[in-house]
């Protein structure tokens, strides 16, 4: 058993959450990119989590959790009429990165509140620790 | 008689329970960790464990009570689409509650060694 509980699940917890972050920071700082490496607009990226299972040296197991995937969103982007930009069609279009300013800004706040809630914990676990310590004195 | 005092009853039945409180830390732990988990389920001590302590606590053998394990909360309200059914706000009240629990359950221990030490010195600790 840890001294500190349930520290290393929250620690997993805290590094899924700023891949999540990382990757909305991605998608924000693309939103107009209309070339990338692949050919075509940028296609914004969604992250998923999955459980794992944690068997810690005491036997007894907790899950834990961990990316699952980092996948392209397959929705087509926005067809806009500027004829002027490099990108464009012969007619005159050119396909937009189907980001979505709003939904990413929904996803930033949802994974920073989920961040503070699992770093609330770690606070607590710390506590809970300090008084284990105390215990006798 | 050193020996009956750390096997007393309400020693024991306190180490018990700072177990299970423990234990409940290492589930809601887990609890937000998978909150946007898909399909993930949310974990707490048996709810045999509370009936099995009370039991052995009754026919006195509490060096038998089973130590507590971790299973998927049958009372979970509020499955999600996803068929997640952690609620961050409910697993930090629980997170609270079972922080206080612990502290009371620490106490505890410590004022039974505290006594013990009472009774070894003839003198009341200074702290």
């Amino acid at each position: 058993m840890n001294l500190i509980t349930g520290i290393d699940v929250t620690a997993d917890a805290l590094e899924a959450q700023k891949t999540r972050l990382d990757i909305v920071a991605q998608n924000i700082a693309n939103a107009q990119t209309t070339r990338t490496d692949k050919g075509g607009p940028y296609q914004r990226q969604v992250v998923s989590f999955a459980t794992e299972l944690l068997r810690r040296s005491d036997d007894t197991s907790v899950q834990t959790v961990k990316v699952a995937s980092i996948t392209p969103d397959p929705t087509p982007g926005q067809q806009v009429y500027n004829p002027q930009h490099p990108d464009a069609g012969p007619d005159g279009m050119v396909t937009m990165p189907n980001v979505n300013l709003a939904y990413e800004m929904v996803d930033l706040i949802t994974a920073s509140r989920a961040y503070e809630a699992n770093l609330s914990f770690a606070k607590n676990a710390r506590n809970l620790a300090m008084k284990t310590l105390d215990i006798g004195k | 008689m050193v020996d009956p005092i750390f096997s007393s009853e309400i020693y024991q039945l306190a180490g018990k329970l700072m177990d299970a409180s423990a234990l409940r830390q290492d589930a809601i732990a887990a609890n937000l960790a998978n909150a946007e988990t898909p399909g993930y389920r949310r974990m707490d001590v048996s709810p045999d464990f509370a009936a099995q302590l009370k039991a052995s606590a009754e026919s006195g053998s509490l060096a038998d009570a089973p130590n507590p394990t971790l299973v998927e909360d049958p009372n979970a309200r509020a499955v999600r689409a996803d068929g997640n059914n952690v609620e961050i706000e409910h697993e930090l009240l629980a997170m609270n509650q079972s922080s206080v629990e612990y502290e009371y359950e620490a106490n505890i221990v410590t004022s039974n060694i505290k006594q013990l030490k009472m009774a070894i010195s003839g003198q009341v600790s200074a702290s």
